[in-house]
């Protein structure tokens, strides 16, 4: 069961009432000479005992509590602040002795304050405070003095209930749309899951069978890399949401949008890059770069990808491996494509005709990092880019 | 293994179209299909009492996931090789069947060849690994390495790590090329490329298992 905000305050309420009755009684007794007609105080506090203890349950949640209950309650506090004049003599009255009930009223007036708040605390105190000065027959220093410390403790109090009212009711929304996030995610995966088995069986059979049923299936391919590339990396991040209500948790709205300065996750730039022909390795964490360089190196690699297709043709595969080293981030484009033979590397560099490379290679120095071409014999060529990280501090480092 | 003895395999997959379209391909090239199963708990049961030497496994299961049929099959007999067959390939759970003892990993849409290829090399004992695997465990090393916590813990176990070998056979894996161009290229022998690629596996596999242990002695349950 999750812990109420509420309910400590009903606990501690309905102690209250039973230790203020028994200090009224108490007090009654050692004061008992300052009594004219005892018989009126015996009888009002035989009443308030009775009430009190029976009405116990009334004030263990917000739902016993009922208005009618805190009606007759209020009813009770007052009547007995009334009495007390024909009970006490005028020297009790007159030396701002206490009423009958004495502080058991306020437990009455906090009743309300936590049953409905600050309005309703501020309309119980109102009467209670009416009755004390009808009882001392004119306003007292200590009367208003009293009258305003109960009214400003109740107010206070109702809005403190209100607001932590509001907090669960918050944090109950929040847990509730958590919840339905996880299982919306479940039942997502279930289905990317089927529309990726159906592609990638259409791809399959397609190519068995030849002819238009293999353009199909190509089709087919292309969608399956398309749509496994976007799920594979779980679709959304974790939230952050804290579960533990005793603590207090603050909620807010979940925003997608990250802030423009902070560091974005570079297999989300990539990944659109994956075709059919086109792999992409990554780690299975988030690789976080400044945003421009982020986007530099990934156009970076579209270039270097439009270079393979230029260069080895619509046919030749190509592999994107991302890194994540601790101080630099490396991505690797790869062709099997006829590749540049051995010596012809510098002197094709020599008359620009890698132009594109080049071009990449300038934009990676201006981050600070480097690109490398190589093509081992047989083993297509490959575009290596290196991008430094920027030092934040021993983050990640030791 | 004698070229008489076929090899034993069984198809775990909750669609039928999927399940039975494997089984068929496996079973036209003289591969002996001992058992299927479509949900997790059925291919615990049907694997224990059939004894296939390759486990063609599906992640995404219902009733018990694959990635704890992995578990509890290679947990009960270490000889039992399991290739994951899955469709979404989600890093989370590639990675999981990875380390709980799945020794191959083939996305759907890989081709029938492919298929028979990687249930070959699977039952011999060779890791298959697709280029996009290869970057998952390669990026998995670098997460246990750059793990702040293990200094201040004498008992957790040191993070594995790779050799400088290892790691440059497992980037041009994960750059697509094939173990005998990575062999070409390291000037070294086929089967060395294959037994640094099943040390990074095994590592991790380890690894798991330590940390399993570890964490099972902390909480009290090492009386399993």
């Amino acid at each position: 069961m999750r812990m109420s905000v509420e309910q400590p305050l009903w606990r501690a309420l309905t102690g209250y009432r039973v230790l203020t009755m028994l200090y009224a009684v108490g007090l009654f007794a050692t004061n008992y000479e300052e009594f004219d007609r005892p018989g009126i105080a015996i009888a009002y506090y035989v009443v308030l005992t009775v009430w009190t203890l029976a009405t116990l349950p009334r004030v263990q949640s917000a739902a016993a509590c009922t208005k009618r209950f805190l009606t007759v309650d209020l009813t009770v506090a007052i009547t007995g602040i009334v009495l007390t004049p024909l009970a006490a003599n005028d020297h009790h009255i007159q030396a701002g002795g206490t009423t009958l009930p004495s502080i058991w009223t306020a437990g009455s007036v906090l009743a309300f304050a936590i049953k409905g708040g600050w309005r309703w605390a501020a309309f119980a105190s109102t009467p209670v405070a009416a009755a004390n000065l009808i009882e001392r027959g004119h306003p007292a220093r200590d009367t208003v003095h009293n009258v305003i410390l109960v009214w400003v403790a109740s107010i206070a109090i109702g809005y403190v209930v209100e607001v932590a009212r509001a907090s669960e009711r918050t944090l109950a929304r929040a847990l509730e749309i958590e919840a339905a996030t996880r299982e919306r995610e479940r039942l997502a995966r279930d289905i990317h899951d089927s529309v990726l088995q159906v592609l990638a069986m259409v791809q399959r059979r397609g190519s068995v069978l030849g002819g238009e049923a293999a353009e199909l299936g190509r089709m087919a391919g292309e969608q399956e890399v398309a749509l496994r590339t976007l799920v594979s990396g779980g679709l959304t991040p974790v939230s952050r949401i804290s579960e533990n209500a005793a603590e207090g948790a603050v909620v807010r709205a979940v925003d997608e949008e990250t802030d423009d300065d902070g560091p974005v996750d570079l297999r989300a730039l990539l990944a659109p890059y994956a075709a059919a022909k086109v792999s992409f390795a990554e780690p299975g964490t988030p690789v976080p770069l400044p945003p421009p360089a982020a986007r530099e190196l990934a156009a970076a690699v579209g270039a270097a990808l439009d270079n393979v297709r230029r260069h080895a043709g619509e046919d030749a595969r190509a592999w994107i491996l991302v890194e994540d080293e601790p101080d630099e981030v490396i991505v690797t484009v790869r062709d099997d494509g006829p590749g540049i033979p051995e010596g012809r590397l510098a002197q094709a560099e020599g008359e620009g005709r890698l132009g594109v490379a080049l071009s990449i290679r300038g934009r990676l120095r201006e981050l600070g990092g480097s690109a490398e071409v190589i093509s081992p014999p047989g083993q297509g060529t490959e575009v290596e880019l290196k991008v430094p990280k920027v030092s934040r501090g021993k983050a990640g480092k030791r | 293994m004698s070229d008489k003895d076929p090899i034993k395999v069984m198809v775990v997959d909750d669609h039928p179209m999927w399940r039975d379209a494997v089984a068929r391909d496996l079973a036209e090239s003289g591969f002996e299909v001992v058992a299927t199963a479509s949900d997790g708990d059925q291919a615990v049961r049907r694997a224990r009492a059939a004894g296939p030497d390759v486990l063609v496994l599906d992640l995404n299961l219902p009733v018990k996931p694959g990635v704890q049929v992995c578990k509890e099959l290679v947990g009960h007999n270490p000889a039992l090789r399991v290739l994951v067959l899955s469709a979404s390939g989600e890093h989370a759970d590639v990675l999981e069947a990875v380390k709980s003892g799945a020794t191959g990993y083939l996305l759907k849409s890989a081709s029938t060849e492919e298929l028979l290829d990687a249930v070959r090399r699977t039952a011999v004992g060779d890791p298959v690994f697709t280029p996009g695997l290869a970057g998952l465990v390669l990026g998995e090393y670098r997460r246990l390495a750059s793990d702040p916590a293990p200094a201040a813990d004498p008992d957790r176990p040191k993070a594995p790590q790779l050799t400088e070998r290892e790691t440059e056979v497992l980037r041009l894996v994960a750059k697509g090329l094939s173990y005998k161009q990575i062999a070409e290229r390291l000037v070294i022998s086929h089967r060395t490329v294959q037994n640094h690629v099943q040390n990074t596996l095994g590592k991790l596999q380890l690894h798991n298992r330590v940390e399993l242990v570890r964490y099972a002695i902390e909480r009290g349950l090492d009386d399993e």
